[in-house]
């Protein structure tokens, strides 16, 4: 190996600037095709995340077969959410054609538990105005109702003020506060 | 108390009192400090290696001559630390792999696959610069060495043994050009760390120009203390003197860029104090409520504080050169402390608020976690078996001291 060092370092450069280039070559090779053509992502991801199966419905997908539970739900002050938000997903529950699997309904302690995940007054990020918001227990103790009670004992679960409403028209009944 | 907070009191007492992490509204993706202790060590070790660059740099390119017998060492050391500077981002992700992912397919709008760029350039100008300066060094060795090492040493001394005149001569201006552009990489290296804190907008105490400034004077403050702390360390363990000249020059380097780092990490807090901008009541109740000891106490009063009193004392007053020596390790050390808690106050504290702007969390480091304590010391101690491995091929002070 008769070669200068001056020579050496040169074919060092030239390794380098080879290196670079072929990572280059590399990066030609490895990025997909369909990838930048809308933005910095690959393009082909979009129509394959549309095979995906579904996996939400909308209401109306529950009303199609829950038709009493659509009846009281819509007519409630809480038809604007959904169904799944407290059920759970769709495809759990049925394929489209025929029921699979049941959802989760809770019961006893648990419904006071899912109705405070909204209705909590410690969750000083909503507005009384959107969600009406409770303490617990002083909400069950201004109704004078005993402390082991679950919400769903006064209100309807699908249409929250549905019995209530209904009580005041059979007793004459007005109260300022619920 | 409401009878919320009672029962909530209640349920802590029951289940322990670290369930009380939260006060007012936290939203539920807030709970968790999702860049913890690794994203910590992240910004403190890209820091180390600008730091110790900078004392190279100050001997090869402005020939300090009172640094000589730390710039070999200072490479190294910046080397030991940068080929562990993407560790802790590897171990935060949940698939590390997909990192090559975000380098082949950079977008302007990724500011991270800018950051494994720069990295990767460091990473090459710095290890051009120790072969060429270690050149004459390994030339030596490799007539002495034998089996792989000789190898090795053949390899990185390109297969020469050419030391004339011509070629040293060659070789310096290579260093020269290598360190000249290595400072401004080195600067952006850094800078960009604080950039990528910086560019949070939805973070309003990371979210300020000033963010990659503090981070880079930051950066030379814990690079240079750890040198000096090195070197001291190093050193007396192996019984061997300590340049007492080196140190001063260090010291004085040091003071200068503490001075400069500590400055601005206060003028942010009194500049967002004074303007009292949107986020400013969130950034007062998270420095003075959940990082009040760590922020004020530890990072302010103890590790700042009392170490610009001591470089006062050395730089005003004259001291043995062995007292000297001793302060310099101690204010090296708590400088390290310093600059660690300023990037967790930064990276986590800056986590602990809620983008509700309302409520704050807490966070508990974990031991045996992927990014807990345990993985931090593994993290940490990983450069030094480096830099171990390093001096057994590169002489940390060969042909400078013949003590």
């Amino acid at each position: 190996m008769g070669l200068s060092y001056k020579m050496r370092l040169v074919i060092l450069a030239l390794g380098i600037c080879i290196m670079a280039g072929s990572g280059l070559l590399l990066k030609g090779l490895l990025v997909p095709d369909s990838f930048g053509v809308y933005g910095p992502y690959r393009a082909d991801a979009i129509a394959e995340n549309t095979e995906l199966p579904i996996r939400h419905g909308t209401n109306s997908s529950c009303y199609a077969c829950h038709t009493y539970e659509a009846k009281v739900h819509k007519t409630g002050l809480h038809s604007t959410i959904s169904c799944e938000f407290c059920h759970g997903p769709w495809a759990d529950h049925t394929d489209g054609k025929k029921k699979i699997g049941t959802l989760p309904v809770k019961t006893n302690q648990d419904i006071t538990t899912l109705c405070l995940r909204c209705h909590n007054t410690e969750i000083k990020a909503r507005s009384q105005q959107v969600i009406k918001t409770v303490a617990m227990p002083g909400h069950l103790e201004s109704q004078k109702v005993k402390l082991t009670h679950n919400c769903n004992q006064c209100h309807h679960v699908h249409a929250p003020l549905k019995y209530i409403k209904r009580a005041r028209q059979i007793t004459g009944l007005t109260e300022e506060k619920i | 108390m409401n009878p919320i907070m009672m029962l909530a009191s209640k349920a802590s007492e029951s289940i322990g009192a670290s369930t009380m992490l939260v006060s007012n509204y936290v939203f539920p993706n807030d709970l968790h400090v999702h860049w913890s202790m690794m994203i910590v060590l992240y910004p403190y070790i890209t820091g180390l290696v600008d730091g110790a660059f900078i004392i190279a740099a100050l001997y090869y390119l402005f020939r300090v001559e009172s640094l000589k017998p730390v710039a070999r060492f200072s490479l190294l050391f910046a080397l030991a630390f940068l080929s562990c500077a993407t560790l802790p981002l590897l171990l935060h992700l949940g698939r590390p792999e997909r990192n090559f992912n975000m380098l082949l397919t950079p977008s302007p709008s990724s500011a991270m696959a800018g950051f494994g760029y720069i990295f990767a350039v460091s990473m090459g100008v710095l290890v051009f610069i120790i072969l060429f300066v270690y050149r004459p060094v390994l030339v030596e060795l490799r007539k002495t060495s034998k089996g792989p090492l000789q190898f090795i040493y053949r390899t990185i001394t390109f297969d020469s043994t050419d030391l004339s005149p011509a070629a040293m001569a060659l070789d310096e201006k290579i260093i020269k050009f290598l360190v000249g552009i290595g400072i401004p990489i080195a600067a952006v290296l850094h800078g960009y760390v604080g950039f990528i804190f910086g560019g949070v907008k939805a973070n309003p105490t990371w979210s300020t120009p000033l963010m990659p400034v503090i981070f880079l004077f930051s950066a030379c403050v814990s690079g240079i203390s750890a040198v000096i702390l090195a070197y001291i360390l190093i050193r007396r363990f192996k019984g061997r003197p300590v340049d007492h000249g080196c140190i001063v020059t260090m010291v004085k380097t040091l003071t200068l860029f503490f001075i400069l780092a500590f400055s601005f990490e206060m003028l942010e807090v009194f500049s967002h104090t004074y303007l009292k901008t949107g986020y400013h009541h969130m950034v007062e109740g998270l420095l003075n409520g959940p990082l009040a000891a760590s922020f004020w106490l530890w990072q302010v009063k103890i590790c700042s504080v009392i170490p610009l009193l001591l470089l006062g004392v050395m730089g005003l007053m004259k001291l043995k050169a062995s007292v000297y020596n001793l302060l310099a390790a101690v204010v090296s050390a708590i400088l390290l402390l310093q600059v660690i808690i300023m990037r967790w106050n930064v990276v986590i504290g800056g986590q602990l608020m809620s983008k509700s702007a309302r409520g704050y969390t807490e966070f508990h480091p974990e031991w045996f976690d992927k990014e807990g304590i345990l993985a931090v010391i593994v993290v940490m101690s990983i450069p030094f078996i480096i830099l171990w491995g390093l001096s057994r091929i590169f002489p940390f002070w060969a042909g400078e001291n013949k003590t």
